[in-house]
């Protein structure tokens, strides 16, 4: 319970940092750090609407289903940002790291550092499950872009004109009419 | 137990081999090159459609090859730097806005971070104000005493070939969709430093494919899709055929008929790629409703004008061929379709490029009898300004209930939105045919964020960079739906009806998107119909 109470006095420190680390993997992390309205910031109001959930489940060691919600809001921005995939998964490790460093600089819960176990395995699976995601945000990606082929957008170019198309339809009908 | 330390973590993180350069920038602005791979550049102009354009009158499109913007050498003309600084400086003669826009910036910041390309990227020069410091620097250096004197220290450089690369990296990041406008203290419009940036670049032959194919088209055969007339009409006359099976309406339509009283243009995605063409059968039905006397036409068969994106001189010719028609036909006035680009040209550019349509008549309700002033010049009105007079006026037969199975938002269209100030008319329609809810207050109306494929950006090799400038716009629209249940988002312009589909099928699966005049279609009760069940409305499969 001591360590419940750890996380609930320190969730703002842990979660602001995991925060602005993950931000810093972008070239303009002050803004996206600084601006708080999520609709004048998505990148930065959906990852810390994101992480401060998700901070949240792994503290009370929720269902790892659970994790999927936020994770999904998060991989979803970063599978179509210029990241490598562990890149784009990265950060949300962090998390083990700054609570254990938030952890043993407090000086009256330092000791729970060593009963740590459980969280960071929760994390571990949350990373694994970012993963996932990361994959299949890429293949709704692909998706995406053949739907679009599909549609017939791609008309407009990589494409004879359709006119023509029909021309040629018709002068071969009518050469298989005439050798008949 | 040894534990890594965050920094360490951190840097492996950052330094690993990944494209990220970490959150402090190590390198002036002016020294970080533009690096070009596979999917964050738009494939280039085909040789044989930027000769079929030079090839025509009254346009340059100069130095048609194959290139790859990959390879180091891009095989500009002899002399390139010549032609660009020559470029700018007629343009900065002809056009005192941009002579404005390059002396008055006073690096505030207002419009930094507004721009939905640096929200989705991160990246600093997609800032509107570095983006337009790309060219403002060689405008210093070349044009301004402090800059030819002092050079870098006064914020100038020299026009090299990573300068080019980088405004063509740029310029193809901007949708010239005006948010950044609305927020500038002076007045600046980007777009039109983007749309000089595209200009030059195209001096030296250095332009994409996406849209200089559907410009040639439309200039050879009268719309992108490159559709001849037979094929236009078939369309056309499917669409109508479509309508009648749904609705039992028997739709009387016409092509070319001269001394009609409209001549009605819309984009030709309206009648040939879905969703669009659920819309095209809303206007069929909508005019079919109140007995219009007007006609289509198979040469003026495209409202967009991707000449916008290119330079004045073919934006000017795709408009004019509108307005010839208009004159060959001898009606009295224009009805417009719901597009995007094609109000901002008519809006903005047209009065003086082919203006003022002396031939035709103020676009005047032959069912309300309602003139639209507003359209004193170029005389072509809206779609939408002419539906909702007609609501206003109670002339619809309208059932709302037949558009029960949508719960719509309403996503302003850049141009409609802030090159022609519509927002209140569609917003008036909606409310008399379907149940809707506005998305959050800063991404709406004048502040409404761009679809983020515009600007002839709507190709599918730089979907992941599409996907990065839609975001501020889907997120708006994901708050609507979690918050509202919202299942469709409804719009009033063709690009965003292809380009906000995808989006939503990457961001928010399951939301459609709709045109408005496709939801007036649903909920239309027309005299003597034989309407089936339809769950759907227009989309309805029977």
């Amino acid at each position: 319970m001591k360590l419940d109470e750890a996380f609930r006095n320190h969730r703002e420190k842990i979660v602001n940092r995991w925060v602005d680390y993950t931000l810093s993997t972008y070239k303009s992390s002050s803004f996206f750090i600084k601006e708080k309205d999520k609709f004048a910031n998505p990148i930065g109001g959906n990852i810390r609407e994101a992480l401060d959930s998700l901070f949240g489940l792994l503290a009370r060691n929720a269902n790892p289903k659970e994790f999927v919600a936020p994770l999904e809001q998060i991989m979803l921005i970063r599978a179509i940002q210029e990241f490598t995939a562990s890149v784009a998964v990265g950060p949300i490790h962090a998390v083990k790291h700054i609570t254990r460093e938030v952890l043993a600089k407090d000086k009256e819960r330092c000791h729970l550092v060593q009963e740590l176990y459980d969280f960071e395995f929760a994390v571990d699976l949350a990373v694994l499950a970012a993963f996932d995601l990361y994959m299949q945000c890429r293949e709704r990606l692909y998706k995406v872009r053949i739907q679009e082929i599909k549609t017939g957008n791609y008309i407009l170019t990589d494409s004879k004109c359709p006119t023509n198309l029909l021309k040629t339809n018709i002068q071969e009908s009518i050469k298989a009419v005439e050798s008949h | 137990m040894a534990v890594p330390k965050l920094e360490q973590l951190s840097k492996s993180v950052v330094q690993g081999p990944s494209l990220v350069t970490g959150a402090v920038p190590t390198k002036d602005w002016m020294d970080v090159p533009a690096i070009f791979k596979p999917g964050n550049y738009a494939y280039p102009a085909k040789q044989e459609k930027v000769e079929y354009l030079n090839s025509q009158k009254d346009l340059n499109f100069p130095n048609a090859r194959e290139w790859s913007p990959e390879d180091d050498d891009w095989k500009l003309p002899e002399g390139w730097q010549d032609i660009i600084l020559k470029g700018l400086k007629e343009r900065l003669d002809k056009f005192r806005s941009l002579k404005i826009f390059m002396d008055c910036c006073v690096r505030c910041g207002a419009c930094a971070d507004k721009c939905h390309f640096f929200l989705g990227t991160g990246d600093p020069k997609n800032m509107p104000v570095l983006r337009a410091e790309l060219l403002r620097s060689v405008y210093r250096n070349e044009f301004t005493i402090g800059g030819k004197i002092l050079g870098k220290m006064a914020g100038g450089r020299e026009m090299t070939v990573g300068v080019l690369k980088e405004w063509f990296m740029y310029s193809y990041q901007c949708t010239e969709c005006r948010r950044c406008s609305v927020f500038c203290p002076y007045g600046i419009d980007t777009a039109e430093v983007t749309m000089m940036l595209r200009e030059l670049l195209h001096l030296v032959g250095v332009g994409i494919n996406w849209i200089l194919e559907p410009a040639s088209n439309s200039n050879r055969t009268g719309n992108h899709m490159g559709l001849q007339p037979h094929t236009f009409k078939d369309n056309v006359d499917f669409l109508a055929e479509d309508v009648e099976n749904l609705t039992g309406i028997k739709i009387n339509h016409s092509f070319n008929r001269k001394g009609a009283e409209f001549l009605f243009i819309t984009p030709s995605a309206d009648v040939f790629a879905e969703p669009g063409l659920y819309t095209a059968m809303g206007y069929l039905l909508l005019f079919e409703h109140i007995g219009l006397d007007y006609t289509w036409s198979t040469y003026a068969s495209e409202g967009g004008n991707f000449g916008l994106f290119t330079n004045n001189e073919l934006m000017k010719k795709l408009n004019g061929k509108m307005y010839a028609e208009a004159k060959r036909l001898g009606v009295k006035s224009i009805i417009g379709g719901e597009c995007g680009h094609m109000w901002r040209v008519v809006h903005q550019y047209m009065d003086t490029m082919n203006g003022p349509a002396d031939f035709l008549e103020v676009p005047k309700s032959p069912i309300t009898g309602t003139t639209f002033n507003n359209a004193a010049s170029t005389k072509m009105v809206h779609i939408s300004e002419f539906t909702a007079d007609l609501i206003k006026n109670n002339k619809l037969k309208l059932d709302k209930s037949r558009n029960s199975h949508v719960k719509a938002t309403f996503h302003d269209s850049c141009n409609p939105a802030r090159a022609m100030g519509l927002m209140d008319e569609p917003r008036y329609i909606l409310d008399h045919v379907v149940d809707w809810v506005e998305m959050p207050e800063n991404t709406i109306r004048e502040k409404t964020f761009c679809c983020g494929s515009g600007t002839g950006l709507n190709t599918d090799e730089i979907m992941e960079l599409r996907m990065r400038a839609g975001l501020p716009r889907a997120n708006a629209v994901k708050h609507v739906i979690d918050k509202h249940d919202v299942n469709t988002l409804s719009t009033v312009c063709a690009i965003d009806r292809a380009t906000l589909t995808s989006l939503m099928n990457y961001w928010n699966p399951g939301c459609n998107v709709a045109g408005v005049s496709e939801l007036v279609g649903n909920a239309l009760v027309m005299d003597g119909e034989n309407r089936q069940e339809l769950d759907e409305g227009l989309r309805t499969l029977v």
